[in-house]
């Protein structure tokens, strides 16, 4: 499904990657989708600040972790005092994700035969909307190209989260409580939509209210590892469930959706 | 009551290992992995569950700001995004904007 550019042309000499295109990635930040994700990461600093985390650690996590969904997982267990086992868990459970986006963009931003230390910087950037991204502009820029431009890219949008980040984090300490907690509003907002909007199979679907159903009954009894127990019974619930014959199964569009 | 650096360090350090190593992963299986297999399609799932379950218990059982907020304001709101979503077909940025003016309205309401 990668297209006759996957790339098995292992052996045959290698076009280097073009580095002009880094600067075009970095413009590219300044874009709709980078503005959008400003607003989560606003979020994400009124969360810090609510959940009484400080400024620095929030930080930390957006050059280090670099990944939404497992940084807000990780304020919730800092915050609730969860061991450090259970923590790594959750987050990790949200991190497989990104396995598959790496692997489709890099299977149309790689030229086998180069050095491989690009691919391992540029996997660091890749998250929802880098990947988002990265299928709406790829066609446009020659293959030696892509990965400079998404490292660029990837690098200017987590500079530019660390602002909103701390943007987020002083509003909330400066704005009467209902502003504050609108800000702070704005992540289950944005997350529920997400994954609503993401959801092109009946798995996805199951998927999302076997876990806002399971969480909050686990929650009541064993509240420390309410959203393990909803992410793997639920998930795994409904990926079986999803695999059932049934009439939302042929013909489905392709999960991620992409063209 | 601001949480001390030596919980969050080995916290967002851990973090950060177990999320690299999905994209190491990544990078080093590019060519031999179907990222639409049934293995990841289950991934899919489980991720979906689990960060649903965070919304969830963000809206019913919050805490910090969120828990001086009514429960008629959180869900009212959000039952507000997904219907702004729904008529302006499937766009999320609209979406989110109805969810959190109707939660900054619906906070007067339901202080």
């Amino acid at each position: 499904m990668n297209g006759p550019e996957s790339g098995r042309e292992e052996g045959t000499t290698a076009v280097p990657y073009d580095w002009t295109w880094l600067a075009k990635g970095m413009l590219r930040a300044f874009t709709l989708p980078g503005l959008v994700m400003a607003f989560s990461f606003m979020g994400f600093g009124a969360l810090l600040h609510s959940e009484g985390l400080s400024l620095l650690s929030g930080i930390s996590q957006d050059i280090a972790i670099w990944a939404l969904p497992g940084q807000v997982v990780l304020v919730d267990a800092v915050s609730r005092g969860l061991p450090l086992l259970l923590a790594a868990l959750a987050v990790t459970l949200t991190a497989v994700r990104l396995l598959p986006m790496v692997v489709l963009v890099l299977a149309r931003a790689r030229v086998p035969g180069n050095p491989r230390w690009p691919e391992y910087l540029a996997a660091h950037f890749i998250a929802a909307t880098v990947w988002v991204m990265s299928e709406m502009h790829f066609s446009a820029i020659p293959r030696p190209g892509r990965l400079p431009w998404l490292i660029g890219l990837g690098s200017t949008l987590v500079a530019g989260m660390t602002v909103a980040t701390t943007a987020g984090y002083a509003l909330t300490g400066l704005m009467p409580p209902p502003l504050a907690a609108t800000l702070v509003f704005f992540t289950p907002a944005f997350f529920l939509l997400a994954l609503v909007d993401g959801a092109r199979l009946r798995q996805d679907r199951l998927a999302i209210v076997l876990g806002a159903v399971i969480g909050p009954a686990v929650h009541a009894v064993w509240p420390s590892v309410d959203l393990l127990v909803a992410g793997l019974a639920g998930g795994t619930l409904a990926f079986l469930a999803g695999r059932l014959p049934g009439r939302t199964r042929p013909g489905a569009p392709d999960p991620e959706g992409m063209p | 009551m601001t949480v001390s650096s030596a919980t969050w360090i080995p916290m967002v350090l851990a973090g950060t290992l177990v999320t690299y190593v999905w994209r190491l992963l990544g990078v080093l299986l590019v060519s031999r992995i179907d990222p639409r297999g049934a293995a990841l399609t289950w991934v899919r799932a489980v991720a979906t569950a689990l960060v649903a379950a965070l919304v969830a218990r963000m809206l019913f059982t919050p805490s910090g700001l969120l828990a001086h907020t009514a429960m008629p304001a959180r869900l009212g709101a959000i039952a507000a995004g997904v219907l702004v979503w729904r008529i302006t077909g499937r766009r999320i940025e609209p979406g989110v904007g109805a969810a959190v003016v109707a939660f900054l309205l619906l906070q007067q309401f339901f202080p």
